[in-house]
């Protein structure tokens, strides 16, 4: 009788144990940014939460020592997505902006990804249809990605109509 | 394109390339890129792959004295220009310098640039302790930072001092090329624009086109076509490295 009076209180006390950490998390957490581009991770949340260093070390390896360039775990691509560019009015100020650092710094990880990574992606990010090289020039001059579109339409347009482009 | 009714094939293919790569800003307005658009020679998904050889050929007779637009290009590529402002110049790091030489009986002087030569056999890969210092399949030369302790054992074998350490903490890295306090670093042959298909910054921005850049391997490559018609040296081919990168005219 006294037995399973105390088997029936186990469940009970762990129910305890275990809601307590995710109560106390619910408040304190820190305060991570948004993503500033997609919907969805690469992979489900809890799964990115849990596993990220281990596709990330993963993909290093593959990435250098092999050639195997694929974006799905790169840490290059992660920063697409979770940190905005310099400039940008979204860019981290301090370190408790930055999507890896805000939560690092909570849970006390020091890692070494950003002595040599860049922190943040760079407007001309090599993917981008605007960046070519024979674009880098006027791009100089231009400044901004948003005039330049503007200026080739405009020339498109000039050309368009005195017929130099068929 | 018009005017050339005997379009080759992989002519044909890169234009296609290029037509893909315009972008419609608005309905019936296309802008076009203004260089040739890159396409990988193989899927992001494979490996490297020793089929191939990347390879330069330098021709010393193009390269002009004086000009450094290769140095300026790669520098501001991988963004080791002015990431050292602490340093001496002998300690700032230097992926690529021109050297000129002169023969001391003519007087007759040539110019050439020096970087990683990225050998067959590379000196810096037997050394290294920790297998940092590596080769790729295809025949690039790298150091994986990762594992990179910075004990400068493979500057030491490097019979070309192509390699540099990084003496100070840096910020602001380009994206594509990160680079870090306490490891060694050297030409890369530009890895990152290969594997997108483009050709590496100081072959692209050469005035003169003195430096040809292209797969060793393949013998229907324009770099492989001129070594097969030109003469061209390994520097210190007495060492039996056999270096990726060859010159012409010294």
């Amino acid at each position: 009788m006294r037995i399973s009076k105390l088997l029936q209180m186990v469940p009970a006390a762990l129910a305890l144990t275990l809601s307590a950490p995710a109560l106390a998390g619910d408040g304190a957490g820190p305060e991570v940014p948004k993503a500033i581009k997609g919907e969805e991770c690469v992979e489900p949340t809890s799964d990115m939460r849990r596993n990220h260093m281990e596709y990330l070390k993963h993909h290093r390896d593959e990435a250098l020592r092999e050639g195997i360039r694929t974006k799905q775990y790169s840490l290059k691509q992660c920063l697409e997505c979770h940190v905005a560019p310099e400039g940008d009015p979204q860019a981290p100020q301090d370190s408790s902006e930055h999507f890896c650092m805000a939560c690092h710094e909570y849970a006390g990880v020091t890692i070494d990804c950003f002595q040599c990574h860049a922190t943040q992606p760079k407007e001309t990010a090599s993917f981008h249809p605007l960046v070519t090289p024979g674009m880098k020039a006027i791009k100089d001059q231009a400044g901004r990605s948003g005039e330049l579109l503007n200026q080739f339409a405009e020339s498109h347009a000039s050309k368009t109509r005195t017929g130099a482009i068929q | 394109m018009s005017e050339d009714t005997n379009l080759k094939r992989r002519e044909f293919i890169g234009n296609g390339a290029k037509l893909a790569a315009g972008l419609t800003i608005a309905p019936g307005v296309v802008v076009y890129g203004l260089s040739e658009a890159s396409v990988p020679d193989r899927p992001a998904e494979e490996p490297a792959s020793s089929e191939r050889r990347w390879g330069m050929l330098v021709d010393s007779n193009k390269c002009a004295t004086g000009c450094d637009k290769c140095v300026t290009a790669c520098g501001e590529e991988n963004g080791w220009d002015d990431s050292e402002p602490n340093s001496s110049p002998e300690q700032k790091a230097q992926w690529i310098r021109k050297v000129e030489l002169r023969h001391k009986g003519t007087g007759k002087s040539h110019s050439l640039p020096m970087m990683c030569q990225h050998c067959e056999n590379p000196p810096c890969v037997d050394v290294c302790p920790t297998n940092a210092s590596m080769k790729r399949a295809d025949g690039i030369v790298l150091v994986d930072r990762h594992r990179c302790i910075g004990c400068r054992y493979c500057m030491m074998a490097c019979p070309y001092k192509a390699r540099s350490f990084i003496h100070e903490t840096l910020t602001d890295q380009e994206p594509h090329m990160p680079r870090g306090k306490g490891t060694v670093e050297s030409c890369t042959m530009c890895v990152h624009r290969v594997d997108e298909g483009r050709e590496p910054a100081c072959v692209e921005e050469c005035p003169e086109q003195a430096i040809l850049f292209g797969d060793l391997n393949d013998p229907d490559s324009a770099i492989a076509q001129a070594l097969t018609r030109y003469d061209s040296t390994a520097v210190r081919e007495d060492l039996g490295l056999n270096p990726g990168v060859r010159y012409r005219g010294i």
